[in-house]
């Protein structure tokens, strides 16, 4: 009974947004919906994968901004009717979850040409990663006059209220703790040492931003002097004039890969591949190594340049060197890591 | 006549679009949303239960968010009607022109985008703001004061988006309190005050409560000004919904806690329209 109820009401609100896209479909038959993370994703997203992809497919696409979290609840919401989007962009840990779920396709490497340029490491039976995410410390240069080189610095007595880190709603801030816990001698297992050792930075903290969009704000209005911060975002920040300044810590750089998936069900399915490969191809990724964009390439036909090769890593050896997380175990523990942080962090 | 009378009689039916629109849109998903509180499982795999609401009850920190937002709301429901009452008698007593701009004034934050108020907020009370400029120019203090993070800033930011909500009835019930009667009462011999406390005060508790309700409701919902101006060291119910639907995909859980949150709201709710009933029996009975 309940299930019926649900059922109606899911293909009454499908019905009543299909009737807003009317218009639209009518007139460009061909357009994709892709998802994409805000920042830097939707400027790259919209400023050079978009014109690359409508050229060599003659369609349209809509770029939507969204978290990997926030995909996934709608594509769970959605289930069993239209998705409301083609392709998702996942981090390690959300993909894994949305691979469980059943919500994205098997990836078919024939209708991906670039798909066999990736190097190994880089491919997955459901999808591509189109990155590498690399964290370290952001400080500002103006105030921070000794650059820092571990996490131990955020502890440091002199940045009392001047350190800001993100909770763990980004994986930014689940990356951090994770190596806060390795560092401590904890595993994914036990995530105690991380929590104890977190507990420590409470007076050094300024602000623990509720998302990663609220973060980069933070260094912008000087609200952090030093904190966590992706290198990609750290160095737009950086061209934009904001005084920052990104260094990998010399415990080694906590790294996750960022995917690419065709939505199960999807509406426009050879769009949806021919987006991805452009995304894989080498011009396009090239293109997002400059600056200030400095997203890491994935295809093993971009030599790596850059503020990528002088920060980040010479050679696609230097990026297997870094520091990766056990994601399926992450999603296991997650939920009850929320409700420990919220506790610990609580002002 | 008799069929005068029959017309009248089915005047209801004018209603019906607007309810089978809110049976489609409104109760139906509530009924959804209730109906998935009781999924015992985060699967939702069709086992019934009460679990999600003990989970819920049983964790102090939950209870203390709880009650954390629903005083959040009671402080910046009291300084809107603090600041939002002498503004609203104000505007009834200037001229047209000055009313139409001063009404303008009111209702600018509304017709605002949030995010963009709220990112204006960050900048007006950050360590290196307006704010805190004018403080330090001023020699009250030698370091920035902490406005942002912490709960005066939310409460502060809540009062100005919100305000609106509380002047907008306050002021359609003063226009309506006839001005012979303040004058009477002064002719009587009360003072300003005395007038006011047992003539102005009174006859306008219909617009305060309903002011209060329409303001308290929207600043203990208030996601995005919490969370932006609150950061994640503060936590209320709004947030914590959304974790554990978006971050966690916790839904039975998450709509468990969405229906405890509206219960405790509809009570304060349903409090502030019994005194206003009683208040209205004492002053018109």
């Amino acid at each position: 009974m309940f299930d019926i109820t649900r059922r109606h009401l899911l293909a009454g609100t499908a019905a009543a947004a299909g009737l807003s896209l009317l218009p639209r479909t009518a007139f460009a038959a061909e357009e994709l919906v892709a998802a994409t993370f805000g920042g830097t994703w939707a400027n790259v997203h919209k400023q050079i994968l978009a014109p690359y992809f409508s050229k060599k497919s003659g369609a349209t696409v809509v770029q939507s901004p969204m978290l990997a979290t926030e995909q996934i609840a709608k594509l769970t919401a959605a289930k069993g009717a239209q998705p409301p989007f083609d392709v998702a962009m996942l981090d390690d840990g959300p993909n894994i979850a949305a691979i469980d779920a059943g919500l994205v396709e098997k990836f078919d490497p024939s209708k991906a040409p670039n798909f066999a340029s990736l190097a190994p490491g880089f491919k997955t039976e459901y999808g591509p990663a189109i990155t590498m995410q690399a964290i370290g410390i952001a400080y500002n240069p103006k105030t921070v006059k000794t650059p820092p080189t571990s996490w131990a610095d955020l502890w440091k007595p002199e940045y009392k209220g001047r350190v800001g880190i993100t909770s763990l709603a980004s994986t930014l801030g689940l990356a951090f703790l994770l190596d806060i816990n390795r560092l401590e001698g904890g595993t994914e297992a036990s995530m105690e040492p991380a929590f104890k050792k977190l507990k420590t930075l409470l007076p050094n903290l300024a602000a623990v931003s509720a998302n990663f969009g609220a973060h980069g704000a933070l260094f912008q209005q000087n609200e952090i002097d030093i904190g966590v911060q992706n290198f990609n975002f750290a160095e737009e920040l950086k061209a934009k004039g904001v005084p920052i300044e990104f260094v990998r810590v010399s415990t080694g750089t906590p790294a996750w890969k960022t995917t690419m998936h065709v939505v199960k069900g999807a509406l426009k399915p050879d769009l949806a591949y021919s987006y991805i490969d452009s995304q894989l191809s080498a011009e396009v990724q090239g293109e997002m190594q400059k600056s200030p964009w400095n997203v890491i390439p994935t295809n093993s036909k971009v030599p790596f340049d850059g503020l990528v090769a002088s920060k980040i890593a010479k050679t696609p050896a230097d990026l297997e060197k870094m520091v990766f997380f056990d994601w399926k175990k992450v999603n296991q523990g997650r939920a009850e890591w929320t409700a420990q942080f919220n506790r610990d962090i609580r002002a | 006549m008799a069929d005068g009378a029959a017309k009248e009689g089915q005047e209801w039916r004018l209603t019906l679009p607007l309810t089978l629109f809110f049976v489609a849109f409104f109760v139906g998903p509530l009924l959804l949303l209730i109906g998935i509180s009781f999924q015992a499982e985060r699967q939702m795999t069709g086992v019934l239960g009460l679990n999600q609401y003990a989970v819920f009850l049983g964790d102090s920190l939950n209870l203390d968010v709880l009650s954390n937002t629903l005083i959040l709301g009671v402080k910046a429901t009291a300084l809107c009607l603090i600041f939002g009452y002498p503004l609203a008698w104000l505007i009834t007593r200037v001229s047209a022109r000055m009313q139409a701009l001063l009404i303008f004034l009111v209702i600018l934050p509304i017709v605002t985008s949030v995010v963009v108020r709220t990112f204006a907020w960050i900048v007006i009370l950050g360590r290196r703001g307006i704010v805190n400029d004018a403080i330090i120019a001023m020699g009250l203090s030698a370091t920035p004061l902490r406005l942002l993070f912490n709960e005066a800033g939310v409460v502060i930011v809540l009062t100005q988006v919100q305000l609106p909500l509380m002047v907008l009835p306050l002021v359609t019930v003063l226009q309506r309190i006839d001005p012979n009667l303040a004058s009477a009462s002064q002719a009587l011999g009360a003072g300003a005050w005395r007038t006011f406390f047992k003539i102005t005060l009174p006859l306008s508790m219909p617009g305060i409560i309903a002011g209060t309700i329409l303001t308290y409701t929207a600043c203990v919902s208030a996601f995005v000004t919490q969370s932006l101006i609150g950061g994640s060291r503060l936590l209320y119910m709004p947030m914590m919904i959304f974790q554990q639907a978006m971050d966690l995909q916790n839904w039975p859980f998450a709509a468990a806690i969405s229906v405890l949150f509206m219960i405790s709201v509809l009570l304060i709710v349903g409090l502030l329209v019994a005194l206003s009933r009683s208040r209205a029996a004492r002053l018109y009975g």
